[in-house]
């Protein structure tokens, strides 16, 4: 069932992934006149960050990102068979952690504003 | 790879990959860019300014395309994980995911580079 | 651009090796080209007149045994269902089915194939194999009416020869196999199916190997969908249950 559930779970994350990227476009570069005439600011950015809701938005569409690239990384090491079982389950460990330290690293940059 | 040419579901799994991995590079780079926000703002103006120079602009014109490349070929294969086109899994390829993709890229490429040039 | 009608010479390349891991050196032999002519007519013509050692297979060569499967021009084809004249012009490459030990020349062993082909458990299961009555399959069940091109399989590897991920992952099961297990799993007096799970739904080797690329369903000379029965099976996973017989 873990098999099946990933695969799926693979394409679920790709269409939360458009609707989060679409929503999080529009936020960054069009939500405002200052956005849309291209110009970023410090104030610009941080007034909005500073939002609770806005930080939840943000740090959801990082893990939801998170996990699709990692999967989608082990699913290209699961085709070298040739490379073995045990390498590939260390592989994935690393994945996991890498995930892991990026989540937090990423959460991390919400906390120290 | 010799089958790229003949059977562009292959190269459809090619493009997939090589636009997640270099997403993910992206994502790297954009997550530590987000740090800069906490150094204040001067600093961080700072920091957005080296993004205005030409070759940032080209690079985040290409991110733009390996998005979109990334995107649209992602809703064809879950089309044809459902069942859906999969006689027709080569045009879905190279009209939709390909062509459609080029067109979005042009409507959201000339106005980015005709402002940036406006500014600069 | 096709060639020309006449007999005009025609040249081949084929790539040669006297085994596994010994190395592939290409030869070139011309052949005159007749009406009508297939890569295997070409093959007897070379072994018999110009090249006795030449090794390859066949057996049926009017395209129902699988035999004579080759790569002709970086495809896996039937070489007796190959015209030469559909081909490009300049030289024709002749190489061994990828994917497989080469035994010599354009002859390869099929045993990985069936290898993995025997894993799934192809044979038919009975729900009483003492039985004497008919097992009938009505016509308007799903099996009767969705299955009869997809068991049109020869075993020819062609599919796994074509197969992409064949050529990094030794464990991948391949097109055939999955698509047999699917028919299996249909068939309606076919009982076995968790002995089948286990192999299709490995991490490894099962059906999550596959990545669509249709090279398989695009290269089976049956014209079976093979794409089409493994993600099937994928999605028939979440819900294993539907394929038990009542």
């Amino acid at each position: 069932m873990r098999n099946v559930l990933s695969w799926y779970f693979q394409r679920i994350t790709g269409a939360l992934l458009l609707i989060l990227l679409a929503a999080h476009f529009w936020v960054e570069h069009f939500m405002s006149a200052e956005l849309r005439r291209g110009d970023l600011s410090y104030q610009a950015i941080h007034s909005r960050i500073a939002n609770p809701t806005w930080q939840f938005i943000d740090i959801a569409f990082l893990l939801v990102a998170l996990w699709h690239g990692l999967n989608g990384v082990r699913n290209i090491i699961l085709d070298y068979s040739r490379i073995g079982r045990r390498a590939t389950q260390a592989i994935s460990g690393v994945l996991v952690v890498a995930g892991v330290v990026w989540a937090w690293w990423g959460i991390e940059a919400f906390r120290n504003l | 790879m010799k089958y790229l040419r003949q059977f562009s579901g292959q190269t459809a799994q090619v493009v997939q990959r090589v636009s997640g991995v270099l997403l993910l590079v992206y994502l790297f780079l954009h997550v530590r860019t987000i740090h800069e926000l906490s150094r204040g703002p001067e600093a961080f103006d700072a920091a957005l300014l080296t993004f205005r120079n030409p070759l940032f602009k080209t690079l985040e014109l290409g991110l733009f395309a390996t998005v979109i490349l990334h995107a649209l070929n992602g809703i064809r294969i879950t089309l044809i994980d459902l069942g859906i086109g999969q006689e027709r899994q080569r045009r879905l390829f190279w009209v939709y995911s390909v062509g459609i993709g080029a067109v979005i890229f042009l409507a959201g490429a000339i106005p980015l580079v005709l402002a940036a040039m406006q500014r600069s | 651009m096709p060639v020309q009608l006449a007999e005009q010479p025609y040249r081949i390349r084929i790539t040669r090796s006297a085994g596994e891991g010994i190395a592939k050196v290409p030869q070139e032999y011309t052949v005159p080209l007749e009406d009508r002519m297939t890569v295997l007519d070409a093959l007897f013509r070379i072994q018999r007149e110009q090249d006795a050692s030449l090794t390859f297979r066949c057996a049926c060569r009017v395209g129902m045994c699988g035999t004579c499967a080759i790569s002709v021009n970086g495809i896996p084809r039937l070489a007796c269902r190959t015209r030469i004249r559909t081909l490009d012009a300049g030289p024709i490459q002749l190489a061994p089915l990828p994917n497989l030990p080469v035994i010599q020349d354009l002859a390869v062993s099929l045993d990985p194939f069936f290898e993995q082909w025997k894993r799934i458990r192809p044979a038919f299961r009975p729900k009483d194999p003492e039985s004497q009555e008919l097992a009938r399959v009505p016509a308007t069940s799903a099996y009767a009416r969705h299955t009869p091109e997809k068991r049109d399989c020869i075993t020819c590897g062609i599919c796994y020869g074509a197969c992409g991920v064949k050529s990094t992952s030794g464990e991948y099961l391949g097109p055939a196999a999955i698509n047999k297990a699917y028919l299996r799993l249909m068939d309606p007096r076919d009982i076995a199916i968790e002995e089948r799970m286990a192999p299709l739904n490995e991490e490894r080797g099962g059906v999550w190997r596959c990545h669509t690329q249709f090279n398989c369903t695009a290269a089976c000379p049956k014209g079976i969908t093979l794409t089409d029965s493994i993600t099937r099976l994928k999605r028939a996973m979440l819900s294993p249950r539907k394929f038990e017989k009542l």
